[in-house]
């Protein structure tokens, strides 16, 4: 059993599945803000990132570990929903690049800043469980407890979502107002309020997946989450954005093709497993694998 | 139609009129006086270095600073005949601005960039101790076509020992090449049978330190062959160590060669310990700086050091330096008459000797042609213990070392070479060959001028 | 005035001709004047602008949104320096049709599985392309010598050039002002070009297709074949601009040209104007003096240059002019002086095939 734990194969399954959760929680914030507003939201990663460094700085001054997570999470659902009423609400019935150009702007202004509040010196912060990976009778499993924490956090999250938008009212609401804006505004749905909501929670989920990336060997600096959301965004292409489940799926997909790679070919070339992958899925499927609705068609 | 095409003939006379005009101004108000060599004047002599003053690479910023001092020093005393040395110093964040990191350069800096300032806007006599491989690289071909001597290059490539095609460019430090040859020597002699591995940044610098170990007759095998990328230096991640130690470690190799940067020297030794992993560690002389392999508290490293030991007060350059140093207090105002002298000062110290040297030898008729000459006919007196010796064939500087245990002291770090009992080594060329050694440590007198 | 909008209207090639002519003459004359510091920075802000022509045709014309011009820039780059490297002594010209010719074809492979995709997947499918760049520049060691890259001999100055110069650092300005003079003709070349392909009829095939692809297929409009040759004229440019930038510094390596260079594309086209000549030049001339105008900002707020904020002055500077750009001016800077030029117009406006509308 230990052998079979220890071999290459299951390192390269643990390395996917450690990385690949990450990607899918990026994945899974996109698509919650592409089903409600229609909007790529670039600034992803960096507005997640700019919350940890606000919440985990927080570590110097002695607060612990955890609540300075919470504060990070708390900011960032903050810094979304106030995107979306400040720079994304104006451009509503805009040409489609329009939002994307002034999220790309933001991203720039949030990695400027934080290296210019916080210096851009890559931060350690002291993690809460090992990093160290398993022994068993001399050899390595590559599991750390970081990982499993890792690892049982990010499904954590993904399950609470689920419930939330497939079991309450509130996700009956988000669901609705994404789906039919026009009747559910009929049904007393405050769908403005709702678009907000989406905003706040995707943010939410990705502050999550950037406390994780900080607290790893990865490390605090503000350009840490860019290549995570390519990563993330490749994921969300290849499940389709309209399709939560399809998100999650396309980052453990993309997580694992990139160990893969990494283990098998060389480790310079691990970024092109999600690019082999979406290129394959795109021309099976150009609106994703897991989109339910068909092309546009006249 | 006519009237359309007259107007157009009219308006691209004008224009170019207008252009013929601005541009014979532009020429006119352009043109200096009488031909001189660039960056001396009467008084004094410019020259600047493109090195990494913030940054990933920020902790060498103290080998140009202690040049630096050593310019100062001698301006205290009159200059070099009668010429102060003025030593412009710019950041180019390792060539690295763009990845942030700490670095303050701004984001749009290049080392081309700030060597194109150097030489096209201040007028440098030569570039003296830019800093960095690949970023010295990248500027070479554009200080040699405008001429400008690219001096004492502080990287361990071989890349600057290539006196036909680029005959005025000089490194300063034993080649990595030639490290690695050494220490094969060593291992041979001291560590015969035993399993060895090595760890190095997958680049230049691990690829030849790795073919000096080969050409040195060490066998390692394939699977104790590990390097990490450089890339993830740069941006703190530090998956590969892991795998690399915990691969070692099953393996149970027993002397482990490392071609690493501090950060990652450091990282290695960390892992290893929370492994129970101590084999004997061998470390270049780029990444063992005894801070990082201190904090770790890794007892017997051994490494490649071309100068003094720092406690060693019966050599005089080192007291000599510590006056130095002592008297700059901007870039060293914390320095005190116990403070511990590092590597990076010695190593800036050891070519701002070099430089002034050569250029007093020149007397007051200082050329770039005739400083050149200079540099390859003497030998150089500088703190190294080894000789520095230039020639028509060979520019890579230092040619050696001795090996030199790493002792942890809490904050006392020195580099302890037993003095008396050293073994110096040199390599005839920068590829490491041949080798010979001498029990005798190149303890150069002092300059009276310098004194 | 009437001599100025005659020729900004541009009716015909000579027209278009001459306009590029006096322009690139005009910015030749510049260069005669700048000191060579600054010569160096306008010819890198000329590469730039070769490469925003093409993403301005790619975004701007045929409305396909790609974030992957830095990954054809690379191709080019990485085009002429394998070549420079083994044949160093071909004329710049070879070099140059060179690069654009494996530009384009690289544009050709992006957009075989491209054209299908709209917005947000064809913007990850561009993005996930300039992505690979770096990794796989890094990778292919014995091709694009891997992580050290290939370094190229610098551009040699032509004697006659030099004995325009005298004085103690002749040969500095000289060299300076040649790599200048060069980026900017090639610019000049291919503004012309571009030029005409805004005039032509693949230009208003593309904004048909751009606007209201059904009637264009109605009409027999080749959907996907025009939206192709858009991705291989805009890789085209981008591959000469990358080219040019790479002889310029003397080397291509894989962080030359890495993703935040293809935003950084993205905001300076915006800035200059989306689909435009004028928002080409504008944007390279921001490439070109941005770190200027960021000193001269820092001074005039009294932010010291090396501290943290001033040493992301201008990522602060640049994400929020164009996020405010976007918010207030979508059309460009220029576009700002739009009421102040319809003022100063003697006769009524008239749209012409000029203006993107």
């Amino acid at each position: 059993m230990t052998t079979f734990l220890s071999s290459s194969f299951m390192h390269n399954i643990f390395g996917g599945l450690a990385q690949g959760v990450i990607y899918s929680l990026v994945a899974l914030s996109l698509v919650i803000i592409w089903q409600s507003t229609h909007v790529l939201n670039f600034a992803q990663g960096a507005m997640a990132m700019f919350a940890t460094y606000i919440g985990m700085t927080e570590i110097d001054r002695g607060v612990g570990y955890w609540w300075c997570v919470i504060i990070s999470v708390v900011v960032g659902m903050a810094l979304g929903g106030a995107t979306e009423r400040v720079l994304i609400r104006p451009l509503y019935g805009k040409p489609e690049i329009n939002p994307i150009v002034v999220m790309v702007g933001f991203l720039g202004v949030l990695e400027a800043l934080a290296a210019a509040i916080w210096t851009s010196t890559t931060r350690n912060i002291t993690e809460p469980f090992s990093q160290i990976y398993f022994q068993s009778n001399g050899h390595l499993v590559f599991l750390s407890s970081f990982v499993i924490f890792q690892i049982l956090l990010a499904i954590g999250i993904m399950l609470f979502m689920a419930g939330l938008f497939r079991f309450t009212k509130l996700g009956l609401q988000l669901r609705a107002s994404a789906l039919a804006p026009e009747v559910s505004r009929l049904l007393g749905v405050r769908v403005s309020r709702m678009l907000t909501i989406g905003w706040i929670l995707s943010a939410g989920v990705g502050a999550i997946a950037a406390v994780i990336i900080a607290s790893g060997s990865f490390g605090l600096f503000p350009t840490n989450m860019d290549g995570i959301f390519v990563a993330g965004f490749i994921a969300a292409a290849v499940g389709g954005l309209e399709s939560p489940i399809g998100a999650v799926a396309g980052g453990l997909t993309i997580g694992l093709a990139e160990q893969f790679i990494l283990a098998y070919w060389s480790p310079n070339v691990a970024p092109l497993g999600g690019i082999i992958i979406l290129v394959i899925a795109l021309m099976i499927r150009p609106q994703g694998l897991f989109t339910k609705n068909s092309s546009r068609r006249v | 139609m006519l009237k359309g095409r007259l107007r157009r003939s009219i308006t691209l006379l004008s224009v170019s009129a207008l252009t013929l005009g601005i541009a014979t101004t532009g020429l006119i108000v352009g043109s200096a006086s009488a031909a001189s060599t660039p960056g001396v004047t009467a008084s004094s002599i410019t020259i600047g270095a493109s090195v990494p003053l913030s940054g990933i690479a920020a902790s060498y910023a103290s080998v140009s600073a202690s040049a630096n001092a050593v310019f100062k020093f001698i301006n205290a005393k009159g200059g070099i005949n009668g010429r102060k040395i003025r030593y412009i110093r710019l950041d180019d964040c390792y060539d690295l601005a763009s990845y942030g990191l700490g670095c303050t350069a701004g984001t749009s800096v290049t080392t081309l960039s700030q060597n194109q300032v150097l030489v096209a806007q201040d007028h440098v006599f030569a570039t003296v101790g830019s800093l960095g491989t690949a970023a010295q690289e990248s500027v070479k071909s554009y200080l040699k076509q405008n001429g400008v001597p690219q001096l004492f290059v502080n990287s361990g490539s071989s890349a600057w020992d290539a006196p036909r095609n680029y005959p005025n460019l000089f490194g300063f430090q034993a080649s990595y090449q030639a490290e690695g040859k050494i220490f094969a020597k060593y291992i041979k002699a001291h560590y015969a049978g035993k399993t060895v591995g090595f760890i190095g940044q997958n680049d230049d610098f691990g690829a030849n330190g790795f073919l000096g170990l080969k050409d040195g007759g060490l066998s390692i095998s394939t699977a104790n062959h590990l390097s990490y990328n450089a890339a993830d230096a740069i941006t703190g991640s530090s998956s590969d160590i892991q795998t690399d130690v915990g691969t070692l470690a099953a393996n149970g190799v027993q002397v482990v060669v490392l071609d690493s940067v501090p950060g990652f020297t450091s990282g290695i030794l960390s892992v290893a310990k929370a492994l129970s992993y101590s084999p004997k560690w061998i470390i270049s002389s780029v990444g063992s700086d005894p801070t990082s392999v201190n904090n770790v508290g890794e007892a017997n490293a051994i490494t490649l050091d071309s100068w003094p030991s720092v406690t060693n007060n019966s050599d005089p350059w080192i007291p000599w330096l510590r006056k130095v140093l002592l008297a700059d207090k901007t870039d060293f105002p914390s320095f005190t008459k116990t403070s511990i002298i590092t590597g990076n000062e010695l190593y800036g110290a050891g070519y701002a000797v070099a430089f002034a040297e050569a250029l007093k030898a020149e007397g007051r008729n200082v050329t770039r042609g005739g400083f050149i000459q200079k540099l390859k006919s003497m030998t150089l007196d500088t703190p190294a213990i080894t000789p520095l010796r230039y020639s028509a064939t060979n520019h890579q500087g230092l040619m050696g070392g001795a090996l030199a245990t790493i002792t942890p002291n809490g904050t006392k770090p020195p580099v302890k070479a037993t003095e008396s009992n050293t073994t110096v080594y040199s390599t005839g060329n920068s590829k490491g060959s041949p080798i010979t050694s001498t029990k005798k440590l190149d303890v150069t007198p002092i300059p009276s001028w310098l004194k | 005035m009437n001599w100025w909008t005659s020729l900004s209207k541009q009716d015909t090639t000579h027209e278009r001709l001459l306009g590029v002519l006096l322009l690139t003459l005009l910015t030749l004359a510049i260069t005669f004047v700048l000191p060579p510091v600054a010569d160096s920075q306008l010819a890198g802000g000329a590469a730039i602008a070769i490469v925003i022509l093409g993403l301005s045709w790619l975004t701007g014309w045929s409305g396909q949104i790609s974030l992957g011009n830095s990954g054809f820039m690379a191709v080019g780059a990485y085009a002429a320096g394998i070549w420079a490297h083994h044949h160093s002594t071909t004329p710049l010209i070879f070099t140059f049709v060179l690069a654009v010719v494996v530009g384009g074809f690289s544009g050709l492979i992006v957009a075989i599985p491209s054209t299908r995709l709209r917005g947000p997947y064809l913007a990850g499918m561009t993005l996930a392309f300039s992505a690979a760049v770096t990794p796989l520049a890094q990778n292919f060691t014995s091709v694009t010598g891997g992580e050290g890259g290939i370094f190229m001999n610098s551009l040699v100055t032509p004697k006659w050039f030099t004995h325009f110069f005298s004085g103690q650092n002749a040969a500095i300005s000289a060299n300076a002002q040649w790599t200048a003079d060069l980026a900017i003709v090639t610019a000049g070349v291919a503004f012309f070009f571009m030029a005409n392909l805004f005039h032509s009829r693949s230009g208003r095939a593309m904004r048909l297709v751009r606007d209201n692809d059904v009637a264009a297929e109605l009409m027999g409009v080749n959907l996907a074949r025009t939206r192709s040759m858009a991705f291989v004229v805009s890789a085209a440019f981008a591959g000469l601009g990358g080219a040019l930038y790479s002889l310029l510094e003397a080397s291509v390596r894989p962080e030359t040209f890495p993703l935040t260079l293809s935003i950084t594309l993205l905001t300076l086209m915006v800035l200059g104007g989306i689909g435009t000549l004028s928002g080409a030049v504008i944007g390279g001339i921001i490439y070109s003096f941005s770190a200027n105008l960021v000193a001269h900002v820092n001074s005039l707020t009294g932010v010291n240059p090396t501290s943290n904020l001033g040493a992301n002055m201008q990522g602060i500077i640049f994400g929020v002019l164009l996020i405010l750009t976007m918010l207030f001016a979508p059309r460009g800077l220029v576009s700002l002086t739009n009421p102040i030029r319809r003022l100063l117009r003697a006769r009524p406006h008239r749209a012409t095939a000029n203006e993107v509308d």
